[in-house]
């Protein structure tokens, strides 16, 4: 069996609904039908203009957002299949971080803790011993342009941008199988957007299947291999990306 | 369903079944005429409080589980019928320790209650008169659960109390002070090092920072955060502030008038709530 022809991932008929309870009982509905599968090694980018539901699915996949319909099925490492949708929160929390990875625009406020232990934490929670995360957790901060000077230092006090290339740095450590990235490069200057997208594209090279969203052209010929294009929270177009990048319209990719 | 290594959710340490506290006479006929769908803990009938009701949950080792509610939605109830501070009406709550396999905790006679309580259990309250003498030195109140636990050698316990007391960050030079001189933060840390004297393996923390100033209550939560990270406890944690339920829990309930309404995710409760009463929690939070 070619393992590398198997899917990591396969969305079928998702749909996601949210019922405001407090807003006069109003549904908002973000996706409808979506289906499509992501086999390892692929980097695919989510396109489509604000609004689109290209966050609420990758939130969906991740299970911060509850799934109205639909099934996500997920090849584990051992083979086996789990249905995402189905899954206990126990069995939600076990998934993450081995075998998926989520890095939002944001880093979650985690007031008095330092760069370098955040990072290395993020390691060690994925099953690396404390020395190997402490190294990895360096090499990265290095890669990403955080000076020594700021490792010992409370990650609230950092700059919008560093606290950007931190989170990347721990999401990215011990890289999970399927990686799910939502702007994260948004708040960088072209030169560390740059060095953060190269750690990026290492992560297709080993296999980590990556599916992103990002505001920013330049980053998404350069790290796709393909592109789903949404609209109004459904898919309207799926390809490889030298295919359905020259149709994607400025909206599709602007903030 | 069946589960490789990745998938192997870690087995309970508490184990909380249909369990349920009412204050004041029982009877099966009040409790649909409380909850939420009625507004009110309270039986207006028989002027009862169901304080808790059909609440159901796991913890396993190295987890945190919220309890979020307003005010009298029953959360320091359910701590204190785990703790056996009170009986509870109906239900079990389980322990799983590695000596003893699984027992019921709301079965057991008083003394192995009081046993189980000193060796495994510990609880860290809001109020630290509640969990402190506070006419008592940091040292003593520290030893107070060693020498429960059988520990009678007074340079061992001195010395298992400075650890203590260092890794909860109190200064070493205030041991022999009594804690009534101490400040709010720095009561709280005491009554966490003193929570962990004996290595328990499931810690209650009920409300660990209301009431303290945001700085110092952000100093109690960073050490708890590295507690729980580096001891393998089983923990639940109450309190009506999301921001300590987001920093220190994976999963979480939410109680309404004395009842579970929602189960989830904690970064799911926060971003996609279910239930119209985790919705509007989950909004006067954000405003
Ligand atoms: N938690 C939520 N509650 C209610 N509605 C939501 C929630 N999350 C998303 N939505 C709605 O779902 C739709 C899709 O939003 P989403 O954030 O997925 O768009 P997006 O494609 O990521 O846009 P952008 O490019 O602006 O980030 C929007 O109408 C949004 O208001
Ligand atoms: N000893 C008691 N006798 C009678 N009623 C009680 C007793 N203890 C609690 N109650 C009632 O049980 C209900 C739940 O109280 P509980 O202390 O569990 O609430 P809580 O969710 O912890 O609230 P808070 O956030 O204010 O601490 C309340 O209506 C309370 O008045
Ligand atoms: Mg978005
Ligand atoms: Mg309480």
């Amino acid at each position: 069996m070619d393992t590398t022809l198997q899917p990591i991932l396969e969305a079928s008929g998702l749909a996601k609904s949210f019922t405001l309870h407090n807003i006069d009982g109003r549904t908002v509905s973000a996706l409808h039908d979506i289906s499509f599968a992501v086999q390892p090694g692929e980097h695919v980018t989510l396109a489509g203009s604000s609004g689109a539901g290209k966050s609420t699915l990758l939130r969906v996949l991740y299970r911060t957002y509850r799934v109205s319909t639909g099934s996500i099925k997920f090849h584990l490492r051992s083979g086996r299949v789990v249905d995402i949708a189905q899954l206990t929160d126990v069995e939600i929390l076990a998934l993450r971080g081995r075998e998926i990875g989520y890095v939002s625009q944001f880093l979650a406020a985690q007031p008095r803790r330092s760069v370098l232990d955040l990072v290395s934490r993020a390691g060690v929670s994925r099953g690396m011993s404390r020395t190997d995360a402490r190294e990895m957790a360096a090499l990265s901060l290095r890669r990403l342009n955080i000076t020594e000077a700021l490792w010992d230092v409370h990650t609230a006090v950092l700059s919008g941008g560093e606290k950007q290339r931190v989170n990347i740095a721990a999401g990215l450590i011990s890289p999970p199988r399927l990686l799910l990235l939502d702007e994260p490069v948004s708040a960088l200057d072209p030169e560390n957007r740059a060095r953060a997208i190269d750690l990026i594209a290492d992560l297709a090279d080993a296999g980590v299947a990556v599916l992103a969203v990002f505001h920013d052209l330049d980053a998404i010929s350069r790290l796709a291999t393909r592109v789903i294009r949404m609209a109004h929270g459904r898919i309207i177009d799926d390809g490889p990306a030298a295919e359905v990048l020259p149709f994607l319209q400025p909206s599709d990719v602007q903030p | 369903m069946n589960h490789d290594d990745l998938l192997s959710v870690p087995s309970p340490v508490v184990s909380v079944n249909g369990l349920g506290k009412v204050f004041g006479t029982f009877d099966p006929s009040m409790i649909e005429r409380t909850g939420p769908t009625t507004g009110t803990a309270r039986d207006a009938f028989s002027g009862s409080i169901v304080a808790a009701w059909d609440v159901n949950f796991e913890v396993a080792a190295g987890e945190a589980l919220g309890i979020v509610g307003e005010s009298g939605s029953g959360k320091s109830t359910v701590l204190r019928c785990i703790a056996g501070d009170q009986p509870a009406t109906t239900g079990d709550v389980r322990f799983t320790c590695h000596e003893e396999g699984t027992v019921n905790v709301l079965r057991l006679d008083p003394a192995t209650r009081r046993r189980l309580r000193i060796d495994k259990l510990s609880v860290v309250y809001q109020d630290p008169a509640e969990g402190l003498a506070l006419g008592v030195t940091a040292g003593g109140n520290i030893a107070d659960p060693l020498t429960a636990a059988g520990w009678r050698n007074f340079g061992r316990i001195r010395s298992r109390a400075a650890e203590l007391l260092e890794r909860t960050e109190v200064p070493l030079d205030r041991m022999d002070d009594i804690v009534r001189n101490f400040s709010g933060g720095m009561r709280q840390r005491v009554q966490i090092a003193r929570a962990l004297a004996n290595n328990p393996a499931i810690v209650l923390l009920d409300e660990p920072t209301t009431g303290l100033d945001a700085s110092v209550a952000s100093g109690v939560l960073d050490l708890v955060r590295r507690l729980l990270e580096e001891l393998d406890l089983a923990v639940v944690v109450v309190s009506h502030d999301f921001s300590v339920i987001e920093m220190l829990t994976q999963r979480c309930i939410v109680m309404q008038h004395g009842r579970v309404v929602e189960e989830a995710l904690t970064d799911q409760l926060l971003e996609d709530p279910q239930h119209s009463y985790s919705q509007k929690l989950v909004a006067a939070a954000r405003a």
